[in-house]
């Protein structure tokens, strides 16, 4: 295990230098001075240039401008924001934790929702109920994200009235920040109104998780249907049926558990597609998280904010790749130990 | 009394072109306490037939059969379920390649513990657990598995092919069962595991009176284990006798070709000279021969052969062939084969 966790961290590290590099290089690319990108100053005197420049050692070779720039981004400095003029970690720090809470529940959504209705397909293959969900799989991945969540606005929130339409939390309660996570802040808050908090931040949080969930949950269960189709075909399974199991003790016990090792891994990749359906649907539900941040300056031309914006949610998904590549680990036994000649 | 009797039991299997008939009214008896041999080409529907008896086939495959009895009472009678419930109880089976039979993420205790019918276990439920894990021991104990604690709490990855195939076997008799199917259980194995399983099955079946149904493609190989044998080709009926019959006097020319291929009744041959064979391989299952499948390749075929032949009977030992060798002599046999005799002659010349 320890061999595994290492391996884990050296693919972080290393990718994570590949992503800086890349931020590293948009610098150049944007238009505008390098150093005045790489810091996002655009009204510095000529003596705070000088002093950025040799911040920067833009005077260096390229590699140690490289290394000025990682330095600078080690020590959690990305620059300020060219349109706010503030810098650009405290906005990350403030709007980073909301995006991760959407996305979280809405992964959670999809796969509680996507992977069970795989499974019932696959086991009732061929016949109507397979035929039924996959269709509307089809019919809910095909709808374009923007759309549904306006048409899910105007009949929850506008026609029925059920749900809030915008926001992470009514403006009457006053929640201190503390992890930037609502539903904990809410619950490390000493307000006598504790419980009301948390049940209208649920309220507001439903309607975007689920618009988010639609397309990742589709996808779920046509990969759950396809690895329980492959398991329930498998050996093990009609030796167990030779064993006397009943029906459910083979769903529950060995089908199960097999066909979630299959799914587990792309549950990962699917995160990357996740989280760009949250950054449209931050915009619709005026959801305060780094997505409608990041479009925002990218109609704002902030170039030092697309740069950091990019570095920190690619950082993101990947965590969660490498934490979804643990839970892999945890439920196979082959993943884990020893792999010679792999 | 038998305690297994099939007549003329059926396999189709559904395709875009209509049904096919993959296994053609095959006829198996098991006698209790009996080693019965299955002999047949890879493809030969040895597999299908054992998967249909004990009723694991998918919903694509469809059985049928005159007589299907077991232990005198009618299964064909019965609902789909309680058959299961009544075979499951009395008979286990074994299948090629045990590792995959396993399932890789479980634990082979816990896989082991699940076969256990809580039925077999007396006292209270807080003792069952105990019970349970006492009875997993003694399984493993039963197939030769000494270091249990080791085996229990490791992967099926983990271990060999040969403790896998004891593991189910292991599995197998967890049930206590009368009759133990077993579908090729050496087929991936090195020759000294194949002897120390077959050496188990005929422990078992000696100690416990066990009945077992050994499916194998190798007649030299099955002829030491079992005591009587049946013989199939491409689905249908060969041959069935006492392995003495079989393997010293077999009467259909494709058993005949099956026992001249094998090195040890061939030892007079010179060094490096061909084993005999038969011509052409073993039918698909889109382009089947009509009548006898042998046809083709038969070295005694003639246009009669174009009509399925019927099985007929000589002390015991049955054959399916319009032209089976006779070894006795023949007075003792019927008119009709007296004169397919002449004719067998007349055609030879």
């Amino acid at each position: 295990m320890l061999t595994f966790t290492l391996r884990r961290i050296s693919l972080f590290i290393f990718t994570m230098l590949v992503l800086t590099l890349l931020s590293f290089s948009l610098s150049f690319l944007f238009p505008g001075d390098t150093v005045i990108n790489h810091s996002g100053q655009i009204n510095a005197t000529a003596s705070e240039l000088v002093q950025l420049n040799k911040a920067y050692q833009m005077d260096k070779s390229i590699v140690d401008q490289y290394g000025a720039y990682l330095t600078h981004i080690l020590n959690g400095d990305f620059g300020q924001s060219m349109a706010s003029q503030s810098p650009i970690n405290n906005e990350i720090i403030e709007l980073l934790p909301a995006t991760i809470e959407l996305s979280l529940v809405a992964l959670l959504i999809a796969m509680v929702v996507g992977i069970p209705l795989g499974f019932i397909a696959a086991i009732n293959h061929n016949k109507a109920s397979d035929n039924v969900i996959l269709s509307l799989a089809m019919l809910g991945y095909s709808i374009p994200v923007f759309w549904l969540g306006l048409l899910a606005i105007l009949v929850f929130s506008i026609g029925l009235g059920w749900l809030p339409s915008a926001g992470q939390i009514s403006l009457l309660f006053e929640i201190e920040f503390v992890s930037g996570i609502q539903f904990i802040d809410i619950l490390l808050s000493d307000s006598p109104y504790k419980w009301q908090a948390f049940s209208n931040a649920s309220a507001h949080i439903i309607l975007p998780a689920c618009v988010i969930a639609l397309a990742p949950a589709t996808i779920f269960i046509r990969l759950s249907r396809a690895a329980m189709i492959e398991v329930l075909a498998a050996s093990y399974i009609r030796a167990a049926r030779a064993k006397g199991l009943s029906f459910q003790q083979i769903i529950f016990r060995h089908a199960i558990r097999n066909a979630l090792i299959k799914i587990i891994r792309h549950v990962g990749l699917q995160f990357a597609n996740l989280v760009t359906i949250a950054m449209v649907t931050e915009v619709i539900f005026s959801w305060p998280g780094i997505g409608r941040w990041l479009i925002e300056s990218i109609y704002q031309r902030d170039y030092t904010a697309i740069q950091s914006g990019l570095l920190v949610l690619s950082c993101f998904i990947f965590i969660i790749h490498i934490l979804t590549d643990f839970i892999y680990a945890a439920l196979n036994p082959l993943a884990r130990g020893n792999q010679h000649g792999s | 009394m038998n305690l297994l009797d099939i007549r003329n039991l059926s396999i189709e299997l559904d395709t875009p072109n209509g049904r096919v008939l993959a296994v053609d009214r095959v006829s198996l008896s098991i006698k209790e306490g009996e080693v019965r041999g299955l002999v047949g080409e890879s493809g030969s529907g040895k597999s299908l037939l054992a998967q249909a008896i004990i009723g694991v086939l998918e919903d694509k495959w469809h059985v049928h059969a005159d007589r299907f009895h077991w232990r005198g009472i009618d299964l064909l009678r019965l609902t789909i379920d309680e058959r299961r419930a009544l075979l499951c109880r009395d008979i286990a089976m074994i299948f090629q390649e045990p590792m995959s039979c396993l399932d890789p993420t479980t634990l082979i205790g816990e896989q082991l513990s699940e076969a256990i019918d809580s039925k077999q276990l007396s006292g209270y439920f807080w003792q069952r657990k105990k019970q349970r894990k006492e009875a997993v021991i003694k399984l493993l104990h039963k197939v030769g598995i000494k270091k249990h604690s080791q085996c229990i709490s490791s992967y099926p990855h983990q271990l060999t092919e040969a403790i896998c195939q004891r593991v189910m076997i292991a599995i197998a008799l967890a049930g206590r069962p009368i009759l133990l199917i077993a579908d090729e259980p050496t087929a991936t194995m090195e020759s000294t595991n194949q002897g120390q399983i077959y050496r188990l099955l005929a422990n078992l079946n000696q100690l416990k009176n066990m009945s077992i149904l050994l499916i194998s493609h190798d007649l030299e190989n099955l002829t030491h284990w079992t005591s009587t044998i049946t013989v199939m080709y491409s689905g249908q009926f060969v041959e069935a006798g006492t392995t003495e019959q079989i393997f010293n006097k077999p009467m259909h020319p494709y058993t005949r070709a099956l026992v001249d291929s094998s090195t040890k009744a061939n030892l007079q041959l010179p060094t490096k000279s061909r084993l005999m064979t038969l011509p052409g391989s073993i039918p698909i299952l889109q382009h089947l021969p009509i009548g006898c499948r042998l046809g083709p390749r038969c070295p005694r075929a003639q246009q009669t052969c174009v009509s399925a032949p019927k099985v007929s009977n000589f002390h015991g030992h049955k054959v399916s062939c319009h032209f089976p060798i006779l070894h006795e002599s023949p007075r003792k046999e019927s008119k009709k084969h007296k004169a397919v005799k002449h004719k067998t002659v007349k055609g030879n010349n």
